[in-house]
Parts: C-alpha cells; sequence; structure tokens
C-alpha cells in the first residue's frame, strides 16, 4: 500500500496504518534525529515527537507529494528544537588516539571504534550538512528533495553535501581502513 | 569518497554505509512499538476532539433552520410595524390636504362673480379648467 493511502487510512483512526508507517520510516527518522543529537535516547525521544506531530497533522500532508521528506522534515524541525532548548551541545572532536590505533583481534569492538569516531565527525559538522549529508548519502534523497525537507535551494544541498564530504575525508583519513571496517 | 569535486553529486555508497552503521542500533522494531503505544493518546485527543466536532455538526442543521425562523418571524414584525408607520403617515398627509385644491373646490363662477374684490387669475383659471 502506497504511503498516501497509509497516511488517509492514519488520518481516518486507523492505528494499524499509523504503524505501518511508523515501521516505514522508523529507520530514516533516528538516523536524522541522530543526526543533529548525538544522544541517542534523546533522539529517539525527538523522531517520536516528530512521528506524534505529524500524527496530529495529518490533514496538511499533500497526498500528491512524497510522504518521507515531509515526515523527515517534522522529525528534523523536532530534533532542532530539542537541541536549542538544551542550548549548543559541545562538539566532541575525534578521540586523538583513535586513528592510531591499529584493527585488532576484536573485530566488533574495532567496528563499534569506527561508528563512535564517524559520530563524533559527524558532530563536528554544522547542523545543516549533518543533514544534508545524512539524506543524500545515507537516506538517498534527491538534493531537490532535501531542499524541501530543509527549506533552502538545491545549490545549497549540493554545496553542504560537498563540505561535508570534504571535512569528514579530512577527519576520518587517519583511520585508513575506515571504508573496510565499516 | 568519489566527491573529488562540488560537481560530482553521486550517492557515496561507502560513506553512506558506513554512516548508516554508525546512526543506527538495529532497534527500529521496539523503537516503532514504542511510538505506536505513544499514537494511542494522541487518537484518544484527536477522537474526543472528533466527537466534539460531530456533536456540533449534528446541532448545526437544526440551529441553523431555528435561526432562520427566529429571522424570519423578527422581519414580519418588524415589517408589520413599519407597514402601520406607513400607513400612518399615509393618513397624516391626507388631512393635511392642499390648501390649493381645497380652495378651489369651493370656487364657483357665481361666488367669482359674487366677490367684491377682483378674483386673482390663479382661481379663474381654476374654475376655468375644472369645467
Amino acid at each position: 500500500m502506497e504511503d498516501a493511502e497509509l497516511a488517509a487510512l492514519a488520518q481516518a483512526g486507523d492505528r494499524e496504518a499509523f504503524g505501518e508507517l511508523v515501521t516505514r520510516y522508523a529507520g530514516p527518522a533516528r538516523r536524522v534525529a541522530r543526526a543533529i543529537l548525538a544522544n541517542p535516547d534523546e533522539a529517539d525521544d525527538a523522531a517520536q515527537d516528530g512521528f506524534l506531530s505529524a500524527l496530529r497533522h495529518l490533514g496538511r500532508f499533500d497526498p500528491e507529494r512524497p510522504f518521507g521528506p515531509w515526515l523527515l522534515r517534522i522529525v528534523a524541525n523536532a530534533a532542532s528544537d530539542r537541541r536549542r532548548r538544551r542550548k549548543v551541545r559541545t562538539a566532541m572532536p575525534i578521540s586523538p588516539d583513535l586513528p592510531a590505533r591499529q584493527p585488532g583481534p576484536d573485530v566488533e569492538a574495532d567496528k563499534e571504534r569506527l561508528r563512535e569516531g564517524l559520530r563524533d565527525a559527524l558532530a563536528t559538522l554544522p547542523e545543516r550538512q549533518r543533514m544534508a549529508l545524512v539524506l543524500f548519502d545515507v537516506e538517498g534523497y534527491s538534493h531537490r528533495e532535501i531542499g524541501e525537507i530543509l527549506n533552502i535551494p538545491d545549490g545549497t544541498v549540493r554545496s553542504d553535501v560537498f563540505h561535508a564530504r570534504r571535512a569528514l575525508r579530512e577527519l576520518l583519513a587517519p583511520w585508513k581502513d575506515w571504508k573496510e571496517q565499516g | 569518497m568519489p566527491d573529488a569535486s562540488p560537481f560530482d553529486h553521486r550517492p557515496d555508497r561507502e560513506l553512506g554505509d558506513a554512516l548508516r552503521q554508525a546512526l543506527s542500533d538495529g532497534n527500529d522494531a521496539r523503537f516503532a512499538q514504542r511510538v505506536v503505544a505513544a499514537a494511542d493518546q494522541v487518537y484518544g485527543d484527536l477522537g474526543a476532539n472528533l466527537q466534539w466536532w460531530s456533536t456540533l455538526t449534528e446541532w448545526a442543521r437544526p440551529g441553523l433552520v431555528a435561526a432562520m425562523l427566529v429571522i424570519a418571524i423578527a422581519a414580519f414584525s418588524a415589517g408589520l410595524w413599519v407597514g402601520r408607520g406607513s400607513a400612518t403617515a399615509a393618513n397624516g398627509s391626507a388631512v393635511l390636504g392642499d390648501p390649493l385644491g381645497s380652495d378651489s373646490q369651493q370656487l364657483t363662477v357665481p361666488v367669482l362673480l359674487a366677490g367684491r374684490q377682483v378674483p386673482d387669475v390663479d382661481e379663474v383659471l381654476s374654475v376655468a379648467l375644472r369645467r
């Protein structure tokens, strides 16, 4: 069933339809929230706020347009609001000893260390660049769709993605095997 | 990473996969259950609003009819009062009458001839035209 049909059913009171929408978009919504809020619990709270806010305002959803960008915009706003409310989060740079460590026998521990390094590197980027990068490279949205989600021109999205990638590349350069580890 | 230039706009699959793993914890199903459970409260609120709205809608039509009846009765009553006022005004004007007309009805040729003074031109014309 299409997202728009599920949204119409959910608006009419069908809880299972809403549950299906949540299941479909739980991953992207949580990742977008985590790109803004480093604390996973806080990010999940923001993602939940976004879903519930979307449910309350399903009447404003245009079924002629894709549901995902509409929902993720609400989630992103909820996460940004939370971030603003608790003041500026101190961006933690990548731990200096992280790149120096070579993958050891404990592969899982190394992978987790790399994930932590990626999260920390992501946290050093401006919020908009983070979101543009995650929405483009992780969630696969187009520049135009991301522009609608973030309410910025397509060209700005392209620029943000470019600068975010370059910054991440520099931050991850010492971690030579990050591709293999990921 | 393939983006050697800002003009390379292909998704970076390697970076995307790495970031996806870094930002995911595999508990999406549990999260979905939590959101659906929280949605019950929202549905409850929406249901209460819908109930309020449906009650208002049910009463809207009879209420509108009643209001129209009241307005019609009020308009009819006001119309009667206006009508009475108009009639009174019309009677008043009839009482006042036309002074020239009432005078000219009393004027006749013998009266004019019997008068001591020379009759006014208007009075002569009035008598002549009546004939």
